[in-house]
């Protein structure tokens, strides 16, 4: 299995869980190499100390802060943990809440909790059990790397998934978008005209009938390169791409007219796999 | 008014919402620069060619594939901008649900969006569709050369966008070597787990939490810059607990003041029906 993030434990009232945390995501993106354009041969992003004009391996390099009077301080990994030893080490569990009562805008980032080994397994397999019957998420907080994270914990597939969380003061406002919206405010009739096409479009949330066209559109090029083929230039756009609605309950009832002949398209096996198609561009 | 990041337009059924993409978030931690730790200096990022050993200026560089072992696909910015698609201006919903059956997991980024030129009325439309019928709109779009799933949703008065990920960007938990327990944990000590929990139960009031490491760490910079010594901080052997009933009892007693007793005899702690939880999409105000 792959190196931990980070290990420590996870404190639960007097209870100590040893944990290794891992991230719950992986990188599924295609990524490019950097080329010298005459020869085709790699560059690399190399580390140059100014002063030396030398490069300079990765273990000598520091975290440096710029005070006001243009001085740096420079911190060790061990100066981090030294602000505050007890939460480098510990994800302190301070109170369980319900999921639903966490505005999603504060999710960032979400890792898995493994115990490191068998000795950890029935702290463990307590605190999954107990988390799994309550239906809650347990919120705590600990320092990763160079920053005190706000945590949710809880049990997904048997596993406790644990994800990073802003803190309130990192969330903006939304009061200046909001007082910039001139429009008019929309009409009862529209509203439920509106709600009507949701309704037809709803279905159970299910990730895996989204695929990642992009990814999968770059792998067919890049074959067809390999291939010596011809990249085509993308079609233009079929519609006009900022047009505006002048008639919001026209096209409100155009839509639910559409949806509702192609009634199996609502379904999900029928859809998903091109977007395109059931763009309904035109006039069925 | 702030920046926009993007522009394009919402498809809502035959409903054309132009918007403009704003960042929602900022990160608040301290902010460091990679320094040579042997005199302070400033590090720089060079792009050098591997064979000749000097300086690449960008203009100098394609962007390559390893279809194997140092063999390159090198591809043009209009070559890779045809994987674009209708999704680098449109993102076009193509469900709704409710937000409740959406696991925090999949969420990446949030972004706010505003109205577009001429797209206030079909904005506010779609935001008092989006707070009525109490569900999120699912599409992709693309941004930045990448394609993401997203949720659009009503927040206070906004459209909020979050990126989310694909499914096959989850690890499987099945991928982990989770090892079992020699000896279950016993139904005494699933109900003194499950009391505390709910002694610890509470709502979820984002203000009440403060980074309290960020003024530590600047305090310590403070510290090192007046030359004084930081000591490392002990390393702490965290050893499992041998009894965890024991432990269970006295974070109970310290938590409710000798109630243990009573926990202690309490069957197994109630499940509450799973949460509907944002039952309330819009309810953030």
């Amino acid at each position: 299995m792959a190196k931990p993030l980070w290990t420590g434990s996870l404190s639960f009232g007097l209870v100590n869980v040893p944990v290794a945390l891992f991230s719950a995501t992986r990188d599924r993106d295609i990524h490019f190499q950097l080329l010298h354009a005459p020869d085709c041969s790699p560059i690399e992003t190399r580390r140059v100390c100014a002063a030396e004009e030398q490069p300079v391996p990765w273990p000598e390099i520091a975290r440096g802060y710029e005070l006001e009077n243009g001085e740096w301080v420079l911190l060790s990994d061990e100066d981090l943990r030294a602000a505050a030893p007890r939460q480098s080490r510990t994800i302190d569990i301070e109170r369980f809440v319900e999921v639903g009562e966490i505005d999603p805008v504060y999710f960032d980032h979400s890792y898995l909790l493994v115990p490191p080994d068998e000795g950890a397994a029935r702290a463990y397999a307590l605190l999954s059990e107990t988390m799994g019957d309550s239906g809650k998420v347990a919120l705590g907080r600990f320092v990763l790397r160079t920053k005190e994270r706000l945590v949710c914990i809880r049990v997904r597939d048997s596993a406790l998934t644990l994800t990073t969380m802003l803190f309130g003061d990192e969330v903006r406002s939304s009061e200046e978008i909001a007082e910039g919206i001139e429009g008019a405010a929309p009409t009862g009739e529209q509203i439920e005209s509106a709600v009507a096409v949701i309704e037809e479009l709803s279905v159970e949330f299910d990730p895996t009938l989204y695929r990642d066209e992009h990814r999968a559109h770059l792998k067919r090029i890049i074959k067809r390169k390999q291939q010596g083929k011809k990249i085509a230039a993308p079609a233009p756009a079929k519609e006009p791409v900022t047009t505006t609605a002048p008639d919001l309950m026209g096209a409100l009832e155009e839509s639910l007219a559409q949806i509702r002949a192609q009634g199996k398209a609502k379904k999900p096996r029928a859809r998903a796999r091109s977007a395109s198609k059931k763009t309904p561009a035109r006039q069925a | 008014m702030p920046r926009s990041l993007w522009n394009g337009t919402i498809a809502f059924g035959m409903v054309r919402v132009p918007v403009k993409l704003y960042s929602a978030t900022e990160s608040k931690a301290v902010r460091f620069r990679e320094r040579h730790c042997s005199d302070g200096a400033a590090i720089e990022h060079r792009r050098v060619c591997v064979q000749e050993g000097r300086e690449i200026p960008y203009g100098e560089t394609v962007k390559g594939f390893e279809v194997s072992s140092g063999s390159y696909v090198t591809l043009s910015k209009e070559e890779i901008a045809t994987a674009d698609g209708p999704g680098a201006h449109m993102i076009e919903i193509e469900h709704f649900a409710h937000r409740a059956e959406i696991d925090p997991v999949f969420y990446e980024r949030a972004y706010r969006l505003g109205p577009g030129k001429l797209g206030d009325d079909a904005y506010l439309l779609l935001h008092a569709a989006l707070t009525r019928s109490d569900r999120v709109g699912i599409g992709r779009f693309v941004f930045h050369n990448k394609a993401h799933l997203v949720a659009l949703r009503a927040l206070e008065d906004v459209i909020a966008l979050h990126t989310m990920r694909f499914a096959d960007e989850l690890i499987p938990v099945d991928d982990l070597e989770i090892p079992a327990p020699q000896r279950k944990p016993s139904k005494l000590e699933v109900a003194a787990a499950g009391t505390l929990v709910e002694q610890l139960s509470s709502s979820f009031q984002p203000d009440d939490y403060e980074d309290t490491y960020r003024a530590a760490l600047l305090e310590l910079i403070e510290r090192k810059a007046r030359g004084e010594t930081i000591d490392a901080p002990e390393a702490e052997e965290i050893a499992p607990e041998d009894d965890l009933l024991v432990a269970l009892q006295a974070s109970l007693e310290r938590q409710g003041g000798g109630r243990s007793a009573r926990a202690k005899a309490k069957t197994k702690a109630k499940k509450p029906p799973r949460s509907r939880a944002g039952k309330s999409v819009g309810s953030a105000r």
